[in-house]
This record gives C-alpha cells, sequence and structure tokens, in this order.
C-alpha cells in the first residue's frame, strides 16, 4: 500500500510540471477533436503526429499520445449522440439510445452522462492500473486462443439483445456482419477470399467504411426522405446537464460499466471492445423495463460510454507491464516509445519507474481535463443541432468523406462507402439495423483467427473449447445470454411496437 | 461570408513551382508498413537525419497491408522524381516474389537502389519453459518432437515466417505453424507458453530476453549483438547455415536521375555515419556491419541474391511442410 | 387447401433478399477450399456463415406468411441517389484537383437531394465548410489531405 502510494506520488510528481500538463491537455483536446470527426481515428492522428513529438522528452511525449486515445474515445461518443456517427468501434452502442435522447431533446442530458460515467471510469481504471496491473497481467495470460475464441462466442450473443426491433433480423444482421469480416486476404494461407480481384479488398473491409457508409451516409439518406424526423432533431434543445433524477438512475450502471469495461480491457487480444456491448446488453437485461432501451433509456448511454473509457484505460495494462501493445494504436506507442529510445517490455515499471508512473497519473489528471474541456462544449454541441438541417446534412456527407479518406488517403475508400450506404438505406427500409451487423464485424475476424488458432494447437480437437476451464465457462455465459434473451422474447411474441427510424 | 474570402487568399498565395535543386519540397518515405513497426522506426531513426543533410523533410508515409507489397507497389508506380522513396525490407524486395504469385513489381528491375539502412539480426526464441539448455539441444529436441511442436508467425509473407520456414528447412522440422496477426499477439502467446517457438527481429525481443520472460537460443549473426550480448550467434551454437537479417532498405523508383540517387545515397552515407543515429540504431539491436550494402551498387546484389536465396527455400519449405492437418 | 397470403411483405423482401445474398457469398467463396471441421480451410467459415444468412432468410420469408406484419412503405429513391452521387463526386476529385474543389462540388451535389436548399447560401457555406475543414485535418492534424493539386503547376 505505500508502495502504491509513494508511486503515486512519483507520478504526480513527474505528470504535475507545466510541461507535462500542457502536453497532456493538448493530448486531450486533439483527442477530442479527432473523436468528434468521423472517420479518422487515433491510428491515422498518431501516426502522423509522431514526428511532432520527437522534439519532446519521453515521458511528455507519451503523455501526449496517451491523452490522444483516451480524448478519442471520450469524443467518439458526441458525434455517436448528436448526429448519429460511430465514430469509433466502441461507441456503436452509443448511437442506440444516445442519439435517440437527442432526438427526444434531452442530447444535453446524454452528453453529460457520457462526460460524467467516463470521467468516473478514468478515475476507477486509473487507480486499477496504480494498484493491480501486475497481478492482472498475470490473469491476462491465462487467456489463449481458444479462450478468446469462447469469450467473443459469447460476445455474439450480446447482439440478440442489442436489437431494438426482430430478433430474427438482428441474428440475421451479425451473421452478415461475420460474413462480411471474411472478406480479404485469409490469415494462415494467404488466399484472398470474396475480393474479386480487386486490391484494396484484400486488406479486409474497413471498419470506417462500413461505419460510415451505415451510420453517416445511411442516415443522411433517412432523415431527407422521412419529412418529420429532422424536426425532432433541432426542435427543442432541453436542458444541458442530465437532472438528478437521470444521474440517480445512471449511478449504477455507470460502475457496472467500469467494471466490466475494465475486466475485457486487460485482455491483450483487444476484448476491451466487447465492453460497451456488455455493459448495454447487461443494462437492458437488468432493467424494469427493458423496452425502453432503444427509445433513449439513459442507462443505455451511461453505463457503455463508462465501460469504453475503462476499457481504453485498462488496455495500456498489457502495453506498460508486458510491451506487449493489445491493439494497433497501442503497437503504435511501442513504436512511440522505441523511438524514443524505450523499448517497452516487462521491465519498465523498475527501469524507467518515473516514466511509467507519471503516465498513469497523467490518466487521472487527462480525465478531469476532459471533463473540464467537455462540459463546457456540451452547450456549443446542442446548440450545433439548431443549424438547419439543409445546411447540416451537407456538411456531415462532406466532413465524412473527408475521415474516410485520411484513414488510408484512397479515393476508393470514399467510393466503396457509397455502395455501403446505399445498401444500409435499403436495409433500413427492410427493418435491418446496423449495430448488431458492426457488432458482427468487429467480433468477426478474433473470432475466427482465434478459432483456427485453437484448432491448430489442439490439432482439430474440437474438445478443448470444454476441456479448458476459462473458455468452458465463457461458452456457458454466452449460452446463458442467448436463452434468457431469447426465450421471453419468444414467449411474448414480437409486440409490434414499431420504432420509427 | 469571410471564410470564403480566406480560402481565395490561400489560393492565390499557392507558391508556383521554378526549377530549382533537388530536394526543393518534402520528401515522400513510404514506410509498406504500420507505424511503430520495427521497419518504420528504422526509417524514422535514419530519415531525421538525412532531412537535416538535404535541407528538406522526409515524410514518412506508412502505406500498409498485404505484406508490405501494398506500398512497395505504389512506391514502384511512382513518379521517378526523387519525391517518393521506400524503406524495403527482405520481405517486400527479396521474399515477396516467392511468397505472392502476382506481384506487381520486381524488386530488382521496378527500383533504382539507394542503400541499406540497417539490418535487423533475427533470434530463434522459445517459451520460458522450454526444456533444452542451448541452440544445439533446441535443434535436436525441435527434430525429434516437431510434430508436436507449435510454432507462431505473424502472417504468410512476414519475416517471422520466411525465416522460420528457412530454419524449419533447415534443422528438416515440421511443426504445425500457428498464424497471428502481428508479430505483438505471436509474441504474447509465446510468453504466456502458448506456443512453444518462433523467429524474429532482434528488435521486437530484447526487452522480452531481458527480462526472462522467453528464452534465446540464437541469433543468426556473424558475431553476437551489442544489444544482447549473452545470446550465442548460430555460428557458435552449431548452426552455421541460419544465417538471415531482416535488411532495411532505402529505394527509390526506377528511372530516378542518377544525380538524385547519388545525393540520396550520400545522405543515407552519412546518416549512418552519425554517432548519434548509430547509437540509437544500435540500441534497438540493428546491425549496421554490412558496409557493401549501404551503396547503390551493393543494395542491387543483395537483392538479387536474397529473391533467389528465397525463391529455393520457400519453394522447398512448402513442399516440406507437414500435410493439411 | 387455404391459399398462402403474405402478411408481412417487408419480412418477405428482407428474407428474399438475405437469401440472395447467402447465394451471392456461396458463389463468391466457390473457389476457396473449407478443410475439415478440426482444421478448417479459409472457405470453411464463409460457406458456414453462408448457410446461416440464407437459413436465417428463409425463416424470414416462413414469418412473413404466417405472421401479419410492416409493409414496404416509401422507397424514395432521388434523396439517397443524389448523396451517393455526391461522394463519388468527392471521390473522384480529391486527388486532382484536390478539397478545394472536391469539397464544395460534393456539397453542392448533396444539396440536390433536398428541396430546401437554398442555393446561393449553400455555395457560400460550402467554401466556409471547405476552409474549416482545411484547418482541421491539414493544418491541425497534419493529414497528407491534397488541397489543391493541378498536375504540373501546383501541389498544395
Amino acid at each position: 500500500m505505500s508502495a502504491l502510494l509513494s508511486n503515486l506520488s512519483l507520478g504526480f510528481s513527474v505528470a504535475f510540471t507545466l510541461p507535462n500538463l500542457g502536453l497532456c491537455f493538448l493530448g486531450c483536446l486533439v483527442g477530442t477533436l479527432i473523436g468528434v470527426l468521423p472517420g479518422i481515428g487515433p491510428i491515422a492522428t498518431i501516426t502522423m503526429l509522431l514526428p511532432v513529438t520527437f522534439g519532446l522528452p519521453p515521458v511528455g511525449a507519451l503523455i501526449m499520445l496517451a491523452g490522444i486515445y483516451y480524448g478519442a474515445q471520450y469524443g467518439g461518443s458526441t458525434t455517436a449522440i448528436l448526429v448519429n456517427i460511430p465514430g469509433e468501434v466502441t461507441s456503436v452502442v452509443t448511437t442506440i439510445d444516445g442519439h435517440q435522447m437527442a432526438r427526444q431533446g434531452r442530447a444535453g442530458a446524454a452528453l453529460g452522462i457520457a462526460a460524467l460515467g467516463s470521467f468516473f471510469a478514468g478515475c476507477v481504471a486509473t487507480v486499477i492500473i496504480a494498484g493491480l496491473a501486475v497481478p492482472l497481467t498475470r490473469v491476462a495470460l491465462l487467456f489463449g486462443p481458444a479462450e478468446y475464441a469462447a469469450l467473443m462466442t459469447a460476445g455474439l450473443a450480446f447482439a440478440v439483445v442489442l436489437a431494438r426491433g426482430s430478433i430474427l433480423k438482428s441474428i440475421a444482421m451479425v451473421l452478415l456482419g461475420l460474413l462480411l469480416s471474411t472478406v480479404g486476404q485469409d490469415l494462415e494461407t494467404g488466399a484472398d477470399r470474396m475480393t474479386f480481384g480487386v486490391a484494396s479488398l484484400s486488406d479486409g473491409i474497413d471498419f470506417a467504411v462500413l461505419a460510415m457508409g451505415l451510420f453517416g451516409f445511411a442516415e443522411v439518406m433517412r432523415n431527407l426522405t422521412v419529412d418529420q424526423a429532422r424536426d425532432v432533431v433541432h426542435g427543442k434543445i432541453g436542458r444541458l446537464l442530465p437532472t438528478r433524477g437521470e444521474l440517480k438512475q445512471s449511478a449504477l450502471p455507470v460502475v457496472r460499466g467500469t467494471l466490466l469495461g475494465a475486466v475485457l480491457g486487460i485482455l491483450p487480444g483487444n476484448g476491451a471492445v466487447l465492453g460497451p456491448f456488455a455493459s448495454y446488453a447487461l443494462e437492458k437485461k437488468l432493467a424494469r423495463d427493458p423496452r425502453r432501451f432503444g427509445r433513449g433509456a439513459i442507462e443505455g448511454v451511461a453505463g457503455p460510454e463508462s465501460a469504453n473509457n475503462a476499457g481504453a484505460q485498462t488496455s495500456f495494462i498489457p502495453l506498460l507491464t508486458l510491451g506487449i501493445p493489445p491493439n494497433a494504436v497501442m503497437a503504435l506507442m511501442v513504436g512511440a516509445m522505441t523511438i524514443h529510445g524505450i523499448v517497452p517490455g516487462p521491465l519498465v515499471m523498475t527501469r524507467n519507474a518515473s516514466l511509467f508512473w507519471g503516465v498513469i497519473a497523467s490518466m487521472w489528471i487527462g480525465n478531469l481535463m476532459l471533463l473540464v474541456i467537455n462540459l463546457p462544449l456540451i452547450g456549443a454541441w446542442v446548440r450545433l443541432l439548431k443549424v438547419p438541417y439543409r445546411l447540416l446534412y451537407p456538411t456531415i456527407v462532406i466532413v465524412c468523406c473527408v475521415g474516410i479518406y485520411s484513414v488510408n488517403n484512397l479515393p476508393e475508400d470514399v467510393l466503396a462507402t457509397s455502395v455501403v450506404a446505399l445498401l444500409g438505406y435499403a436495409g433500413s427500409r427492410l427493418g435491418f439495423e446496423s449495430a448488431p451487423l458492426l457488432l458482427g464485424f468487429v467480433l468477426g475476424r478474433l473470432l475466427e483467427e482465434n478459432l483456427r488458432r485453437a484448432l491448430a494447437i489442439s490439432r482439430g480437437d474440437l474438445a478443448i473449447f470444454i476441456h479448458r476451464p476459462v473458455s468452458a465457462w465463457l461458452l456457458l455465459t454466452g449460452l446463458i445470454v442467448l436463452v434468457v434473451a431469447v426465450v421471453p422474447a419468444i414467449r411474448t411474441r414480437r409486440e409490434q411496437v414499431f420504432v420509427e427510424e | 461570408m469571410r471564410p470564403s474570402l480566406i480560402v481565395l487568399a490561400v489560393v492565390l498565395a499557392l507558391p508556383l513551382q521554378g526549377r530549382a535543386a533537388y530536394p526543393e519540397r518534402p520528401i515522400t518515405l513510404i514506410v509498406p508498413f504500420a507505424a511503430g513497426g520495427p521497419t518504420d522506426v528504422v526509417a524514422r531513426i535514419v530519415g531525421e537525419h538525412m532531412s537535416r543533410t538535404l535541407g528538406q523533410q522526409l515524410v514518412v508515409e506508412n502505406v500498409a497491408g498485404a505484406g508490405g507489397t501494398t506500398g512497395s507497389t505504389r512506391a514502384a508506380q511512382a513518379a521517378p522524381d526523387g519525391y517518393t522513396l521506400i524503406m524495403g525490407h527482405m520481405g517486400t524486395h527479396g521474399a515477396a516474389p516467392a511468397v505472392y504469385p502476382d506481384l506487381k513489381y520486381d524488386p530488382a528491375k521496378s527500383f533504382a537502389p539507394i542503400g541499406m539502412a540497417a539490418g535487423t539480426p533475427i533470434l530463434i526464441v522459445a517459451r520460458k519453459s522450454f526444456p533444452a539448455k542451448d541452440l544445439k539441444e533446441f535443434v535436436a529436441y525441435v527434430k525429434k518432437n516437431s510434430e508436436k511442436l507449435n510454432e507462431a508467425h505473424a502472417g504468410v509473407g512476414s519475416v517471422s515466417f520466411t525465416t522460420c520456414a528457412f530454419f524449419n528447412s533447415l534443422v528438416g522440422a515440421k511443426p504445425t505453424r500457428v498464424v497471428y496477426r502481428g508479430t505483438g499477439p505471436a509474441l504474447n502467446d509465446l510468453v504466456s507458453g502458448q506456443v512453444d517457438y518462433m523467429c524474429d527481429q532482434i528488435v521486437n525481443l530484447v526487452p522480452q530476453i531481458q527480462a526472462g520472460t522467453i528464452k534465446a537460443y540464437g541469433v543468426a549473426l556473424p558475431q553476437r549483438s551489442p544489444a544482447l550480448p549473452d545470446v550465442p550467434t548460430t555460428k557458435e551454437g552449431g548452426l552455421p547455415e541460419f544465417q538471415v537479417s531482416a535488411w532495411n532498405a532505402i529505394f527509390a523508383p526506377k528511372g530516378t536521375p542518377p544525380e538524385i540517387v547519388k545525393k540520396l545515397s550520400d545522405a543515407l552515407t552519412k546518416a549512418l555515419a552519425d554517432e548519434n543515429t548509430r547509437k540509437r540504431l544500435l540500441d534497438l539491436g540493428a546491425d549496421l556491419s554490412d558496409k557493401a550494402a549501404q551503396t547503390p551498387e551493393g543494395l542491387a546484389k543483395l537483392v538479387d541474391s536474397e529473391v533467389a536465396r528465397w525463391k529455393k527455400v520457400l519453394a522447398s519449405a512448402s513442399k516440406d511442410a507437414a500435410p493439411p492437418r | 387447401m387455404a391459399r398462402i397470403r403474405v402478411q408481412a411483405p417487408q419480412d418477405l423482401v428482407a428474407g428474399a433478399s438475405l437469401v440472395a445474398v447467402a447465394l451471392f457469398a456461396l458463389w463468391a467463396a466457390g473457389p476457396l477450399d473449407s478443410g475439415r471441421m478440426g482444421a478448417p480451410g479459409p472457405g470453411l467459415l464463409p460457406r458456414f456463415l453462408a448457410l446461416m444468412v440464407g437459413g436465417a432468410g428463409l425463416a424470414l420469408v416462413g414469418v412473413s406468411l404466417a405472421r401479419p406484419g410492416e409493409s414496404l412503405g416509401r422507397w424514395p429513391v432521388r434523396g439517397p441517389a443524389l448523396i451517393a452521387l455526391s461522394v463519388v463526386t468527392f471521390a473522384l476529385t480529391i486527388r486532382v484537383p484536390g478539397l478545394v474543389v472536391a469539397g464544395p462540388a460534393a456539397m453542392l451535389v448533396a444539396g440536390a437531394a433536398s428541396p430546401e436548399t437554398r442555393w446561393k447560401e449553400l455555395a457560400i457555406f460550402s467554401f466556409a465548410v471547405t476552409a474549416v475543414c482545411t484547418a482541421l485535418f491539414r493544418s491541425l492534424l497534419h493529414l497528407p489531405i491534397p488541397i489543391l493539386v493541378i498536375p504540373g503547376w501546383v501541389t498544395l
């Protein structure tokens, strides 16, 4: 305990210097910005900003880059809530209830709870990293390919809970998402799969292309064809902050979301993407009236947003303690550290103690800064909805275009998005939802790769998934979620409450 | 609406291109891999010093995909004006023709070589609990038990894939080759003992070996690496045939004027002679001993021999590979 | 025997489209090797998933015949088509001549999708947005977005 305190005080003494506070603020600001801008994510930004950090000392550089990363998670929710575009994988869930709240004139409440929940999650996650990083790393190493495959399978079960309308259609969308994720070069054999000889498809369909097409552009197409919808968006403004009652409603979801997100974030195989989905599923199950979900339930924003931010921070654990990056952004961090002459690895904690603890302390400071940046911005964001839709929608189109282009600097990506958008528009006319499709798409690759890895290691013995206890438990959990979700739905039949799109 | 005036002002203020000495604007250095990887790090360290010599920024652009061949294709098709270069490596400019049958460029014919920036030695590593105390025992064990063993690699065509294919064919091993998306996840499962061994670039492995989370059995270098002085060379360990390096080298598109090639090559030589740049590269475990390949002529020779070598190795590897499970 | 009546046209079309997608995927995955259950090849999962999608589609078709549901509703084409065209315009003009042209052009095409558009207002606004995008993406975030490219003359 005293060691923890002395470590943290070392960390704060490093992070609380003027230049480092400034870099932390800058990182959070840039992060918020790229989170808000659709398409462009932390990977493209950090790659481009890497040379800028060369002149900085390593601690400062890392503090800034980390700020960009979790700042982006923060900012992503803003676009999701206001204009129904998930800037990051992790804010897909936020579009479901967050955007409905905005349409009801409760954008301020949704943005406010997202900010407050994220702040709480950030604080807890910082403490978890500081106190438990090392023992947690050992737990994370228990996860092999079989466990990941089981985890992803269990994650797919959440899709059923995600559905606003027909469960059957939701399942179909998850399957379609999985199918789309198999497009591209097969990792094991190098064979091109369903690419039709298109070179840019051999690395698979880009998430930004799919998300911008299905949400960004298709949403504009839908709005243009529904006469009333737009008035709802910019009619009333409502309160800028959640009411006391809403805060009370969100308290427990925030705590649960934080814990779920923190645990999943530790897993080195990018388990963090599951956090918001899991949290949403949990809240919907626990709610007294699950029908409110999908129609602007504040718990559906509070829980997932907390899970998202907690996961974003605990995903630093494998990087900091093992030196092994769990996802592409963390891999960039490794590169950034390497260029600065610090090769991340198991010894960083002891060899570069001031760097290690300085970065951790900066995360807490950064979360505070994000709150300070974002709460006053809520007023401005909400007023954005007052811009007449005839001007807002061309702006959305163009910003999305620039965003997609900047992911890989390929005009082909932009072209592909227009096709996805038309298909997404047709799909929504047929009552299909986009969120389950994206869930399937995101989990698909992880699922297939780990499944095949596990089978390779077990020499084709499927029993590996049952013999390994963690994997068996995960599969059982998934099964329970599925049964609990499907049985009442079948019993009550489909009550025909149609949710407008 | 003022902002429209700003745009107009920007348009009018555009610098018109004139005739000036090369380089008169920033140079794009394509890295055909994601930022943060070994090739990217080498490119940025060397590029920083070269920018100073040339008086123009060398801007690294990461064009990842298809084992580096996407970025290499783009570089091969770029205008040969010296403003687009590529940091190719052993995979993109050596093994690629053997891995990708319909490659859209020829490592030797589509480029004007500038020079090698740094070699990154290959290490043979295994999980911490692997029952062998040196390379000899390791090779013997792998030979005997290879059907039970799992070898991790980072995808078809990656450095770990090709170099370990070479290792396996040398010792006659037929392990199950478990594929990962990148070195990071593969290393993770090696640390946790889910897989048994792998071959990879030293840059990724130094900290893990120092911390004792994995075991290193040999480094494929003529002499020991200063970054890991305790790890014996493959020659010391009784496997002298295993000499590979994931060399990183700068190329320009074919047809780049010779005076520009010369200018770039001189800038590279200067960077590699700089004490600070050398130290940063050596600290990572990079190898700077191959002086010959640092020149355009030497690099051209290296590319020819590497293309020929990997064609042979990978052809025999796929022939020897274990039958489909 | 009672006549089969379509009770949920939306579900019928939805199900039929899924079946079509599944057939397309099965065709596209045709040459891929499936491997075995214990050792999946590259084609196993795509094929399996395509069959599942097709199955879900058939189930939807079944439901549409058995239970009342949504009608197909209106399918306006003009708006969505123009938005898609706007995106295509952007894609074709972003490399050459760059954002200065691509931005306003795409926004004006998009503007045609709504009857409420006031052209003069949008034209001015589009240049403002382009300027803001340039400032944000290029100046602040250092992203390599082509601003104005006229081959052989200007590269910005």
